[in-house]
């Protein structure tokens, strides 16, 4: 995932590529995740969350949808 | 110490040898920190894939392309933190190696359709807000299917 300085700018670039937009994360929602996912990284119990950790960690940020399910493949 | 499994050590060695160097370090480093075979810990790193915990380099199973958040070659996200420079795969990740390492960090990124420098800082264990954004080009089931590109 890349950063943009404004969604004006994420449009531009989605359009530049013709790829639809997809769902934006602002700098806080992203620093939880970045918490949720690497905060015990370099310990011996660190692990990835699993899917269905994964759905909670997302909803609890209101990152909610198929697009947020990991067992969603159309997502 | 309790005896830990060789993925385990590995994995260890993999983060302690990063965070303290700034690089994510290849088979003969990992082997020579734990004393153990290059073979074994190199059939280590595949597994640790199959656990989504690191990407081996395409073609060298030997060297290390991310060990999230770190990335193991440059990337348009440098971070600073603990006065080293390490390399994020992402965005996410840039602000993963502040929440992985515990301190305080920023990242000179830029945007991604303009190329305008966008500073993103962690301070006193919170982010500096600003006004942008991260767009997840590729849903989560998909991750992993690609983790380059994603």
């Amino acid at each position: 995932m890349l950063l943009f300085r404004s969604e004006e700018t994420v449009n531009a670039w989605c359009a530049a590529r013709n790829i639809p937009r997809r769902p934006l994360v602002n700098l806080e929602q992203l620093w939880q995740l970045a918490v949720h996912w690497y905060a015990n990284r370099l310990t011996v119990e660190s692990r990835r969350p699993a899917p269905d950790e994964m759905v909670s960690i997302f909803a609890s940020l209101g990152l909610t949808g198929p697009f947020w399910d990991p067992k969603k493949v159309d997502g | 110490m309790p005896d830990r499994d060789l993925d385990t050590k590995v994995k260890l060695a993999i983060y302690e040898i990063t965070a303290e160097t700034g690089r994510v370090p290849n088979s003969s480093a990992v082997s020579e920190k734990i004393a153990v075979d290059e073979r074994e810990v190199v059939a280590a790193f595949g597994r640790l894939h199959v656990k989504r915990l690191l990407l081996p380099e395409p073609g060298d199973p030997t060297r290390i392309r991310m060990a999230p958040p770190f990335s193991g070659i440059p990337t348009p996200f440098p971070v600073e933190a603990n006065g080293k420079q390490y390399y994020a795969n992402c965005v996410w990740d840039a602000y993963g190696i502040a929440a992985a390492l515990h301190c305080d960090a920023f990242s000179r990124a830029s945007d991604g359709r303009t190329g305008e420098p966008l500073t993103i800082e962690i301070r006193n264990g919170q982010p500096v807000l600003q006004p942008y954004v991260a767009h997840f080009a590729v849903p989560a089931a998909h991750w992993w299917d690609d983790l380059i590109f994603t």
